[in-house]
């Protein structure tokens, strides 16, 4: 609720003008100070539409109130299930995985990441633009997918998908 | 004689899953095979949609290998909700919630061998897909042990005329 101090200042004003016009010195403008309860609003994972420049993919369009319904999942495990453990240790190799791949393929990444596990298998499913020489990348990945296995102790397979431009949904 | 064994296979949990070679020799043996009465298999998954497609597959799995499906249930979702603070530090008024779904399905196969129930396991769990957990409970027939199968009263009234 927003309130403001600043009106009954300005009527004191008005009338003292009224009383004093022959006074010399102009009258201050009263400054008015606006207080608001917290502003409550949701920020997780959303980009708040703007002029309309700023190009966006589908899965960055959507807010994640979304998910399962327009979006899928990008990491995929049994662990969040009813009765089923280790939780913490995905998410943490996940978001490794995450950044490592982000930092290996600078400024390749076109979509976010999938991670699948199937049985001790850990499938990184990537979408790359086409800025480096197949050779070049063709390398990235086996050295990802043999750091990775010596890491994490389990088969490694990356399945990349390679697109020219990143794939755009709508410019906000 | 009945006997329960149960499997809690999620792909997170097993460090090393069991390697059938496709290819393998056929071994004869002179030990009976286990039978089973039934084999219960529960799948739990996010997405239902996931859950519908690996029944459509199971069910048609096990007509063609001729295995018999009593019945496919699908127990009610379960939904773990939970309420958290939305800020790092005070603002107890402003809170996010957040919920976990677990959808079911549930496949009886009847009257297995020891086997058959095997091999189509191991097929079910290769082609489990991501995300999705299952749960087996086999439910063995085991022959009556001999020393029950007459009952006690029969042997005693001998003794007490030997007594006296």
């Amino acid at each position: 609720m927003a309130v403001s101090f600043g009106g009954a200042g300005l009527i004191l004003a008005n009338h003292a003008v009224a009383h004093m016009s022959r006074t010399l010195c102009a009258v201050p403008r009263a400054r008015a100070i606006h207080s608001t309860a917290v502003c409550c609003k949701h920020q997780a994972a959303r980009i708040r539409v703007g002029k309309g420049d700023k190009p966006v993919t589908y899965e960055e369009a959507h807010p994640p109130h979304h998910i399962a319904h327009r979006k899928g999942w990008l990491s995929q495990h049994t662990s969040n299930l009813d009765r089923e453990t280790g939780a913490a240790e995905r998410t943490v190799e996940d978001i490794f995985i995450r950044r490592f791949i982000f930092g290996t393929f600078h400024g390749l990444l076109a979509n976010e990441l999938v991670i699948k596990r199937r049985g001790n298998m850990l499938v990184v499913c990537a979408l790359f633009t086409q800025k480096i020489p197949a050779y070049k990348l063709y390398f990235l990945i086996g050295y990802t997918e043999t750091l990775l296995s010596y890491f994490y102790k389990c088969p490694v397979k990356m399945e990349v998908q390679t697109v020219k431009d990143k794939v755009v949904y709508k410019y906000l | 004689m009945l006997w329960k064994v149960y499997c809690a296979l999620s792909p997170t949990a097993c460090g090393v899953t069991l390697f059938l070679c496709w290819i393998c020799q056929i071994t004869v043996t002179d030990e009976p095979d286990v039978l089973y009465q039934k084999v219960e298999v529960l799948v739990k998954g996010h997405d239902r949609a996931v859950l519908d497609s690996y029944e459509f597959f199971t069910t048609m799995a096990a007509k063609e290998l001729g295995i018999n499906i009593s019945k496919v249930e699908e127990p009610k979702k379960k939904i773990e909700r939970l309420t958290l603070l939305k800020s790092v530090h005070i603002h107890k008024k402003h809170r996010v919630q957040y919920e976990m779904r677990t959808h079911y399905r549930n496949f009886e196969f009847l009257r297995l061998t020891g086997s058959t129930a095997r091999v189509f396991l191991e097929y079910l769990q290769r082609n489990l897909p991501e995300g999705v957990a299952m749960e087996v409970t086999k439910t063995e027939i085991e022959k009556v042990p001999e020393h029950i199968l007459e009952p006690l009263w029969n042997s005693i009234p001998e003794k007490e005329q030997s007594s006296q």
